[in-house]
């Protein structure tokens, strides 16, 4: 890989760079036009550096969780994005990281973990190339500049190859090391522009199956990929004892053992088996050099390889190349270890899925029945207002996730609780134009909406945020959150006043009432036109927690000629006769068919006017 | 045997809001007062928002699975979930369905697909035994349309091991004192109307 001849490419000059500096640089090659984080050392140089840099744009966001949102809707518009923070944020980063991981990117998606182990500026200490293997997504593991340089451009190669984010993990003495890096030329891209895909990027149950066993598939093609790859390297030695590492250990056990063999993993997950098993045919005793956890020693130990591993290198701290060669001076003479039988684990045989006691291959197909809004449910009205815009419409998570489901259809993604401020703002920013805007419930903006608001608004993101306040998280059954102040004993605390809590942040703001129909879609219209960044909180409780008064629609049939308006709200209530339409007995009464029907073939009656009648 | 496969199994399918999970609460509640062992799971989440419904109670001398694929008895409360619930039932099994109740869902509203209503002929093909019979009906009679499920309770009764003591201990266990009574004529109903069906056949 990397020495100290060779440095022939043209007439490129090394520049001495940190491995921070050669990331920003990098990515900036690779085509990447977003960087953003969240500052931690030893992560921060690398946005900081970005910065400076022509051709990309640069943000510090809120938090990481905020990052890594922003991150996806970034790529989802079509451009590289390189997300960076420290160890401990992608903790604060879980839910979308797995999530993505699912739903995929669009244009190369790279999240930069810089580990630190040894704690010179942590709280604790973790190895997260495990969350690499945890959430089933390629991990590359760079050991200077140069590579963190180059590793960079096939981060992104990889993540638009197999649809999947990219982990990239440096680690302190990685991203703060100063090394040599010879530039190379700036990658050319095609245009990825953005494609709705429900099926991908709506994570409602029965679409993150499907992409979970993707994810599993994948698995196995990134790992025939890293089998292959020229970022793992056999390196011959003269001696018979052979090392297995990757990242910065790589550098300490090549100098501590200069004649040894070398397997370098710089693609380390998903694990190359093959290449290991080819690896253990060069030498009779192998050791694996690693920071912190035994993650690559106990996926090689799982083959039956035997393997000097965490009993003489330590698993916490930092090593150097003193620290290696006293660990491991005894195995270089000892009697090689007996060697049993390997097991690669082979593709998956699953049992045949058993024949059903019944004979059913000859059942009709059914008429599925997925759940859907109620009939009278106030998002209702938002949704087939929101679809007039054809915008991009970010989701999120709660009973009006069923708003992507036909017959609306009218929401792009729902990725994580809270993801679709974070997602609307990365999407538009990357684009520089108010494309999408974002959707989201009273209990999902308290969960986590707030910060990705805030975060929008720091960094001045175009979009509209449409909170739709139905006063409960009506979703999982009606229980209580900071707006309403209710307590699970149904006592009552402070309710924090939503629209309030927005203008604090200098947003502007808007409330509405869905069942005023006209304004409901003029004031969308006027927000989805203006400038900058707006919310509109739309207020109406959910039917379950507040039914709403009860009146009735009647059919003129006459005046129905079966257009469709009113059938595409998608209301349970309301079904197509063969030249008019009926109303069934679940109609609660909400008026929106009526609304939108506009050859007045449905009127609304009152509780007082049919008293009267 | 192992105690396991001595498990018997209900399955109960419908339609979300059909108060699914609270007739399979009266089975499991029914088979405590009878001194057995019981399980049961059921999904909920987005299936809430009116969606397909199955919520699973086994009982026996010990049950160990929570949850089984191969029913002794399905319960339908729609005509439609019956049809869905078809596979679910072990060889020789039973279906006790509402099959007059009939709850088209978005695509049948749409007229994109049929309803279909051919369980009585699916059901025949397979050698399932089907008890169908029209609960809303009998619900009505014994003066309260939401004690279907009761109904439908009373037909299945004759196959499951419960005395008429159990089956009072798990109604009062699940639905509102003031209904008790309502939902005990409605079980009985339901048994009728079956024995009677039984004796015409
Ligand atoms: S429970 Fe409330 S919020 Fe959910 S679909 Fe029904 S009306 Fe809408
Ligand atoms: S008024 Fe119209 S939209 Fe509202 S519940 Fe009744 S049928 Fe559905």
């Amino acid at each position: 890989m990397t020495g100290w001849v060779g440095y022939t490419h043209g007439a490129m000059q090394p520049q001495l760079m940190s491995g921070n500096e050669a990331i920003a640089h990098g990515a900036v090659r690779a085509g990447a036009g977003f960087a953003c984080g969240y500052p931690g050392t030893p992560s921060t140089e690398i946005v900081e550096t970005a910065a400076k840099l022509s051709g990309i744009h640069a943000q510090w966001c809120v938090n990481e969780k905020v990052a890594v949102e922003t991150g996806v809707g970034a790529a989802l518009a079509g451009v590289r994005t390189l997300v960076t923070m420290k160890h401990v944020g992608l903790n604060v980063a879980m839910d979308p990281f797995m999530a993505v991981s699912l739903a995929g990117v669009n244009a190369g998606l790279v999240i930069l973990s810089a580990d630190d182990p040894g704690m010179h500026s942590s709280q604790n200490e973790q190895d997260n190339r495990n969350l690499a293997r945890f959430a089933k997504i390629p991990l590359l593991e760079p050991s200077d500049s140069q590579e963190a340089y180059d590793f960079i451009a096939a981060a992104f190669e990889l993540s638009e190859e197999f649809d999947t984010p990219v982990l990239l993990r440096t680690t302190t003495r990685v991203s703060h090391g100063r090394g040599l890096v010879v530039p190379g030329e700036p990658v050319e891209l095609q245009p990825r522009p953005y494609t709705r895909d429900i099926s991908k990027y709506v994570m409602v149950p029965a679409n993150a199956s499907k992409r979970n066993h993707r994810a599993l598939q994948r698995l196995e093609e990134l790992r025939a990929r890293a089998e292959v790859s020229p970022l793992n390297v056999i390196e011959p030695g003269t001696i018979d004892f052979g090392i297995i590492t990757s990242g910065v250990a790589y550098e300490y056990a090549k100098e501590a053992f200069p004649d040894a063999w070398f397997l370098k993993l710089g693609f380390s997950n998903p694990l190359p088996y093959q290449k290991v098993l080819e690896f253990y045919g060069k030498v009779s005793r192998v050791a694996v050099v690693e920071e912190l956890d035994p993650f690559l020693e106990e996926q090689i130990r799982a083959l039956g390889l035997p393997v000097y591993g965490k009993e003489y290198i330590p698993a916490e701290g930092e090593l150097d190349q003193d620290a290696v060669r006293r660990a491991l001076e005894p195995c270089l003479t000892a009697e090689p270890p007996a060697r049993g039988p390997v097991t690669i684990p082979g593709p998956q045989q699953l049992a045949p899925a058993p024949a059903p006691a019944l004979d059913v291959k000859d059942l009709p197909i059914l008429p599925v029945r997925p759940p859907v809004l109620c009939p009278g449910c106030p998002h209702r009205a938002v949704f087939s207002t929101l679809r007039k815009r054809r915008m991009v419409t970010m989701g999120d998570i709660g009973c009006y996730t069923l708003g992507a489901l036909a017959p609306l259809l009218a929401l792009d993604t729902s990725l994580c609780m809270g993801a679709s401020i974070g997602m609307m703002a990365g999407f538009n920013k990357a684009l520089g134009k108010k494309a999408a805007v974002g959707v989201i419930g009273d209990s999902t903006f308290f969960h986590s909406g707030i910060t990705a608001l805030l975060d929008a608004r720091y960094n001045e993101a175009e979009g509209v945020v449409v909170i739709l306040d139905n006063r409960t998280t009506a979703m999982t059954g009606q229980q209580g959150h900071p707006g309403t102040g209710v307590h699970p004993d149904n006592t009552d605390g402070p309710a924090i006043d939503i629209v309030r809590l927005c203008l604090g942040l200098g947003v502007r703001v808007q409330t509405t009432d869905p069942a005023d129909y006209k304004s409901l879609e003029k004031l969308v219209r006027e927000e989805v036109k203006a400038p900058g960044l707006s919310v509109i909180v739309v207020q109406s409780p959910c039917i379950l927690y507040l039914p709403p008064e009860k009146r009735t629609v009647e059919v003129v049939d006459d005046n129905c000629n079966l257009c469709g308006l009113c059938l595409a709200i998608g209301c349970p209530a309301i079904a197509p006769l063969d030249d008019t339409v009926s109303i069934l007995d679940n109609c609660i009464g909400c008026g929106l068919c009526a609304d939108v029907c506009n050859r007045d073939a449905l009127i609304m009656h009152g509780l007082n006017e049919m008293a009267g009648v | 045997m192992s105690t396991a496969e001595q498990a018997f199994t209900v399955s109960l399918v419908g339609v979300g809001g059909q108060g699914i999970l609270r007739a399979a609460a009266i089975i499991a509640h029914a088979a405590v007062a009878a001194g057995l062992d019981v399980k049961s799971s059921e999904i909920k989440g987005m299936s809430q928002r009116g969606g397909s419904v199955l919520s699973t109670v086994r009982f026996g001398q010990r049950v160990l699975s929570p949850r089984s694929d191969h029913a002794d008895l399905v319960i339908a409360t729609e005509l439609l979930e019956g049809l869905r619930g078809l596979p679910l039932l072990a060889a020789g099994g039973t279906m006790v369905c509402a099959a007059s109740t009939r709850i088209q869902p978005g695509a049948v509203l749409r007229r994109e697909q049929e309803y279909p209503t051919e369980l009585a002929e699916q059901a025949a093909a397979r050698g399932v035994r089907l008890i169908a019979l029209d609960a809303e009906a009998l619900a009505r009679q014994a003066g309260n349309p939401r004690t279907a499920n009761s109904v439908l309770l009373g037909a299945a009764s004759a196959l499951l091991p419960f005395c008429d003591d159990d089956w009072q201990a798990g109604l009062a266990k699940s639905v509102p004192p003031k209904t008790l009574e309502t939902n005990l004529l409605a079980l009985r109903l339901g048994r009728e109307a079956t024995t009677s069906q039984e004796a015409r056949q």
